[in-house]
């Protein structure tokens, strides 16, 4: 068989194919909510080095994760990787990027006893152990806390399962038949992958696939580094203020051969959860690199070439062994967003206003009063989209930082987690006026039905809310309140193991996207429709758009 | 005459309006087919020239079936009426949340589609059911007079009602559906409940706004068409093909024509499911090949797959719209003959899923079509006739097609020969990895499984999309452009029951299952005979939706006999071996059930097929030449040329060869075995398969 151009690009359709049979597998098995309907998870191929050929992935988020993993196993382990091994990792200074709820399952591929790439699996698990219910706490000021770490082990040996791993690991979780059913199906899901690329290389030749592996690589390179040419050539540079009161920088070089992202100049590591890791930093400067330079083409090794992310070590975006970490998709979508506002400014083609830009994580858990079963929901929100020129802003889809991925349906939510909710609807607080309107926001209540409920969140962007455009208004915020049983209502933006009982009601509030342009240049006709819909009180149009 | 039976297919398309005419009598099968323009707005007027143009009179026709993309198209080009929603309080905005999921996930202009109905359209009514189906707030009507007051005002011309849990309990909707009719009769309302008893309420409610949208306009089509050929003296009014592969009456069809939304393409895939009880190959892999796309579908043991998990508009960039109704389980791309070939500016070739469609078409067609398409490049392969293109109605303009190859050569820096060979190579990885989404995807292993090809382009690939996923063999049905019309005269009346019904396997839980097969089962039964269909010929298929405790998605096992306690474990142990065999592994996890499958379908005239006896093994006389034939990675070969009308049953040959036959081109490689079934199909066994 030969490598021409059509063999190659064949084999690259089918490795594509394959990391996204790989996610399909994933997605229909697995137990927790938080895989199966918001797709927090994302599965990967790589090269025997371990660089990324292709993904299967619901969320931008994920695309660039599993690289990371493989290469630290492969540093670790060296000779002795076996077929049909299995290796298993969280933690993020042994290969697991993320926190340390996601678990990584690993699986090298051989044909006649040459390695020849490797699958991979990522999915946020319901509960690892640590100090709090669902593994994430506010309160954690160390790794320690937040749950079992898994430093690169193997947990399939050439195809026995080590049932000591495995019990150790369904021992330390609070919900161990989930940990098992999630854990079994991220097998199946590697071993898919396997099989396929076995099938492929026996087909074509190894050499062939290595080949196609290599050419695909430099496709994405090639086209990365063609699309830069678009971009503005210069220097850029941002300080932000947060909700808590520190300032973020971020100064971005672009030329003609590289993408520099340089977040040295940044606050050090937090006491808490906040942190992320230096991979967890990068991860985010390439999706938002990947969403200038080549939305449509696949993500692999190469197309993330010309970028280069500096850090320093210490500090928020790099944090040291033991930091805590569970939240870092607050700091992580920061950090994404602060790139994001950087160039907005001088990329107005390809960047919108500041959008609700938080993952509203929400953690509510108790006892289902029907089943006597406990329940878990871990979800991100959606929440309002940024306006640009010549259109308004998307209402309600998720934040950057994910993608394909499903919010729960209200009845599904109910016989699910014996609560009930009150309302999902569009959250019309005013905000986001422009020329064209930011998005709107959620408003959505639920309804405790038992008593020893609990509600852990983490939202940003709530007292700097997000950015506007040329002249526009900024967005509404984030909140989440509690009205208890009592009525008394409180308003936060983290909170960690509220205690909750029977008819206490919290309301999830995400922001309205920011607008673009001066609202007193809307089209009359729109601001009429704006009225009639709801969305604006008349008071307020008169006041915004002078109409 | 009297002892032949005249049963007419007709398909109403955006272009053409085709007919099907089979003539059954002791003596054989005589097929009659026959193109005409569409004719909007009256479509009706196309129907009866096209029946007119076959030689058919309406009067002498014993039995006919409808086939038409009037809401398909309704939808997607937005031609419905205006819609108001009344939905439950605090969820008025439930069709713009819609899901929330950005597809297109690194563009950061993603635009996500728009509701179907305005948010001042959307009205909202106090009263709430559980998820169990108990009440939990009244419904409390006072503000509807205000809410219908205004739709008036706005103009609206259907309604649409959609409750949360209204799956589970259809009171609330029912009450407020019968108090609508009542204050504003000449309405047209339609309930989510009457539609699917599915839960989700997102994708339910869509699915009555989008119902409430086509309904004035799909009833305003089919009464036409059922006057205008009833007033030609047909005696019984035409059935209408489902996308759940059957047909129902045009009567239920009008009240909901949401269900006919994916016809098109099911009607193939009975027939294919059909065929295969024929000829006793009850695994296939069915494949329709036309201009514009390519549709595969699974068929296991005889039977398609139906599901409820239909969207639109739904693509890579879009997160489209759910339409919960049963839809054949299909997966459909953008490559078909005229699908075009393009270089990227990195020198990549893809094929589709820009089309050429039939205006210019491809460049061979000479009507200034500059791109090459798949169609161009089999041409040029010598795979189709250029001297027999399309029937020989049409002159191939062989050096449009040169040019056009020639371009994509000089791009990627290779010859028109292997330009056109790559293209070839890359529509069938398309088509191939569409099949695998269907088989291996799904735990289907495909060397158990017989490819069966029909539409235009479905035989020209066949054969080297069975190698590739090694199935047991490939069969193109006879008159496999008109398959699908064929599969329409094989349809049952058939409805497709889906209900919402959470139990976990555990005693006490089986009679209550029973319960809900039985009120479906007696649902259907009436349903049924207020049509005047005689109910002991209705037959149930039943399914359980099963997943292990705390999953989300489920497996369909086929259940036999009556549910009870006894019967949960066998069940359990169904569902445990089918989850295992799709997805590698079982878990010591409690088995749950969430709802049911209920197939209802009674036969109404089907067709029968007689098979005609076996002749003699030689072929030759069906050879009308030879001529130089380039099969992409088996090279070049002379190949006989045979005609597809002399081929008869018993016959034997083998590769490389052609068959030609006005309709479609089949594509024999070297090495396959082809023999003639007792119905006239092609059989075609590949090399080192036995």
């Amino acid at each position: 068989m030969s490598d021409d151009p059509i063999t190659l690009e064949i084999i690259q359709n089918s490795i594509q194919a394959t990391a996204d049979e790989m996610f399909a597998a994933m997605r229909k098995t697995a137990m927790s909510s938080i895989i199966y309907e918001v797709l927090d998870m994302g599965t990967g191929i790589t090269d025997a080095r371990g660089r990324i050929a292709s993904s299967g992935a619901g969320i931008p988020a994920f695309i660039g994760v599993l690289d990371k993993s493989v290469q630290f196993i492969i540093d670790k382990f060296d000779n002795d990787i076996k077929p049909n091994d299995v290796f298993i990792t969280n933690d993020p200074w042994h290969g697991g990027v993320t926190h340390l709820n996601d678990l990584v399952l690993v699986m090298p591929v051989f044909v006649n006893n040459e390695l020849i790439a490797w699958t991979a699996n990522i999915a946020h698990n319901s509960d690892v152990g640590g100090m709090a219910p669902g593994s994430l706490s506010g309160e954690a000021t160390e790794i320690f806390q937040e749950g079992l770490r898994l430093p690169a082990v193997k947990l399939i040996r050439e195809g026995v399962t080590d049932q000591s791993v495995m019990d150790i690991m369904t021992c330390n979780s609070r919900m161990p038949d989930f940990l098992l059913g999630d854990v079994w199906a991220a097998i199946a899901s590697v071993r898919i992958g396997a099989q396929r690329l076995q099938g492929l290389a026996n087909k074509y030749s190894v050499q062939t696939f290595q080949i196609a592996m290599e050419s695909f690589m430099d496709f994405g390179e090639r086209s990365a580094i063609a699309a830069l040419a678009d971009l503005p050539k210069g220097s850029f540079e941002l300080s932000e203020a947060q909700d808590d009161g520190r300032v973020y920088n971020v100064k971005i070089t672009i030329n003609n051969e590289a993408f520099i992202v340089d977040l040295t100049d940044n606050p050090d590591e937090d006491a808490g959860p906040t942190n992320t890791s230096r991979d967890g930093t990068i991860i985010c400067a390439q999706m938002l690199f990947k969403s200038l330079v080549n939305p449509d083409t696949p993500a692999n090794d190469g197309s993330f070439r010309p970028m280069k992310v500096l850090t320093r070590e210490g500090s928020v975006f790099h944090a040291r062994e033991p930091a805590a970490i569970g939240f870092y998709f607050e700091t992580e979508v920061r950090v994404y967003d602060l790139i994001w506002r950087c160039l907005a400014p001088h990329i107005p083609n390809k960047l919108p206003a500041g959008h609700f830009s938080s993952i509203c994580g929400t953690f509510v858990g108790g006892i289902h009063p029907d089943t006597g079963r406990q329940y878990t929901i871990i979800e991100p929100q959606i929440g309002g989209w940024g306006a640009w020129e010549g259109r308004d802003g998307n209402p309600c889809i998720f934040s950057g930082f994910h993608g394909e991925t499903y919010n729960t349906p209200a009845e599904i939510s109910e016989a699910r987690n014996g609560l009930y909710v009150d309302r999902m609807e569009l959250n019309t607080a005013p905000g986001g006026e422009g020329q064209y309107n930011g998005g709107r926001g959620l408003l959505l209540d639920y309804r405790i039905r038992t008593e020893n409920g609990f509600l852990t969140a983490g939202y940003t962007r709530s007292k700097v809310k997000p950015w506007p455009l040329q002249g526009a208004e900024e967005g509404s915020g984030n909140f989440i309140e509690v009205t208890k049983a009592d009525g008394t209502h409180e308003q936060y933006a983290f909170v960690s193991g509220l205690s909750l009982t029977t008819d206490d009601v919290i309301h999830v509030i995400t922001s309205t996207g920011a607008g673009y342009g001066d609202p007193k240049k809307r089209d009359p006709e729109a601001v009429r429709l704006d009225i009639k819909n709801g969305f604006i009180s008349a008071e307020r149009a008169r006041e915004v758009h002078g109409l | 005459m009297s002892e032949s039976t005249r049963r007419v297919a007709t398909d109403v398309g955006g272009t053409f309006t085709d007919l099907v005419a089979i003539e059954s009598s002791p003596d054989g099968i005589k097929i009659t087919t026959a193109k005409t323009d569409t004719t909007p707005p009256d479509f009706d007027k196309g129907v009866l020239n096209v029946l007119t143009k076959g030689g058919i009179k309406p009067a002498d026709v014993d039995f006919m079936v409808h086939g038409t993309t009037v809401v398909i198209n309704a939808l997607t080009e937005r031609k419905g009426v205006t819609v108001g929603l009344i939905t439950t309080e605090g969820f008025r905005d439930t069709l713009e949340i819609a899901r929330g999921n950005r597809p297109d996930f690194f563009n950061l202009h993603y635009e996500k589609p728009t509701p179907f109905v305005p948010r001042y359209l959307r009205a909202e009514l106090p009263g709430r059911m559980t998820y169990k189906g108990e009440e939990r707030t009244p419904l409390d009507t006072t503000a509807l007079p205000k809410i219908l007051d205004n739709f008036r005002q706005e103009g609206v011309q259907a309604v649409a009602i959609s409750f949360l849990h209204s799956y589970a309990n259809t009171a609330h909707e029912e009450a407020l559906l019968h108090a609508v009719k009542k204050l504003w009769p000449e309405v047209s309302v339609v309930a989510s409940h009457q539609i699917t008893r599915e839960w989700r309420e997102y994708e339910r409610s869509n699915t009555a706004v989008l119902s409430a949208y086509v309904q004035p306009v799909a009833a305003r089509y089919l009464g036409k068409l059922n006057e205008s050929l009833l007033s030609q003296g047909l005696v019984n009014s035409p059935y209408i093909m489902q996308s759940n592969c059957g047909v129902d009456s045009l009567a239920a069809t009008s009240e909901v024509p949401i269900t006919m939304v994916e016809s098109g393409p099911a009607s193939g895939f009975w027939g294919a499911a059909e065929l295969g009880k024929l000829i006793n190959e009850p695994n296939i892999l069915a494949l329709d090949i036309g201009g514009t796309t390519a549709k595969c579908s699974l068929i296991e043991g005889g039977e398609v797959r139906i599901m409820t998990d239909y969207w639109i508009e739904r693509s890579r960039k879009s997160a489209g719209y759910p339409i919960m109704v049963p839809v054949v389980d299909l997966v459909e791309i953008g490559n078909g003959g005229g699908s075009i070939a393009w270089v990227d500016e990195f020198k990549k070739l893809h094929v589709g899923p820009r089309s050429a469609g039939a205006l210019p078409g491809p460049a061979a067609y000479g009507k200034g079509g500059v791109d090459a398409t798949t169609t161009d490049a089999n041409l040029w392969l010598g795979r189709i006739n250029k001297d027999y293109f399309c029937g020989g109605e049409i002159q191939a303009d062989m050096s449009a097609a040169e040019s056009a190859l020639n371009i994509v050569g000089n791009k990627l820096g290779v010859s028109t020969d292997e330009a056109a060979q790559g293209i070839v190579r890359i529509a069938n990885n398309n088509m191939v990895n569409a099949l695998k989404l269907i088989s291996l995807n799904r735990g289907h292993d495909t060397r158990d499984f017989t490819l069966l090809a029909f539409g235009g382009g479905g035989a020209m690939h066949a054969v080297a999309l069975g190698q590739e996923l090694q199935v047991r063999k490939v069969v193109v049905p006879a008159a496999a452009s008109v398959f699908s019309a064929w599969g329409m005269m094989m349809s049952d009346l058939r409805r497709d029951y889906f209900v919402t019904h959470l139990a976990d396997l555990e005693e006490g839980a089986g009679a209550k299952i029973e319960a809900v097969f039985a009120e479906a089962e007696s649902k259907a039964n009436n349903t049924f005979a207020e049509e005047g269909v005689d109910t002991s010929k209705l037959s149930f298929l039943r399914y359980g939706k099963f997943r292990y405790q705390n999953q989300e998605h489920t497996t369909e096992v086929l259940l036999e006999g009556t549910v009870n306690d006894a019967t949960l474990s066998v069940i359990a142990e169904q569902f445990r071996a089918a989850y295992e065999r799709e997805y590698t592994y079982r878990l010591d996890a409690p088995v749950e059930m969430v709802g049911i499958h209920l197939v209802a379908r009674a036969e109404i005239g089907k067709l029968k097929m007689m098979p005609v006896p076996l002749g003699d093994t030689d072929a030759s006389v069906a050879i009308k030449g030879t001529r130089n034939v380039d099969y992409a990675l088996e090279g070049k070969h002379q190949a006989d040329i045979y005609n597809g009308d002399e081929l008869k049953p018993g016959m034997l040959f083998k590769g490389p060869a052609i068959i030609e036959d006005d309709g479609s081109t089949v594509v024999i490689h070297p090495g396959n075995r082809v023999s003639i079934d007792a119905y006239r199909n092609v059989h075609i066994e590949l090399e080192n398969q036995s």
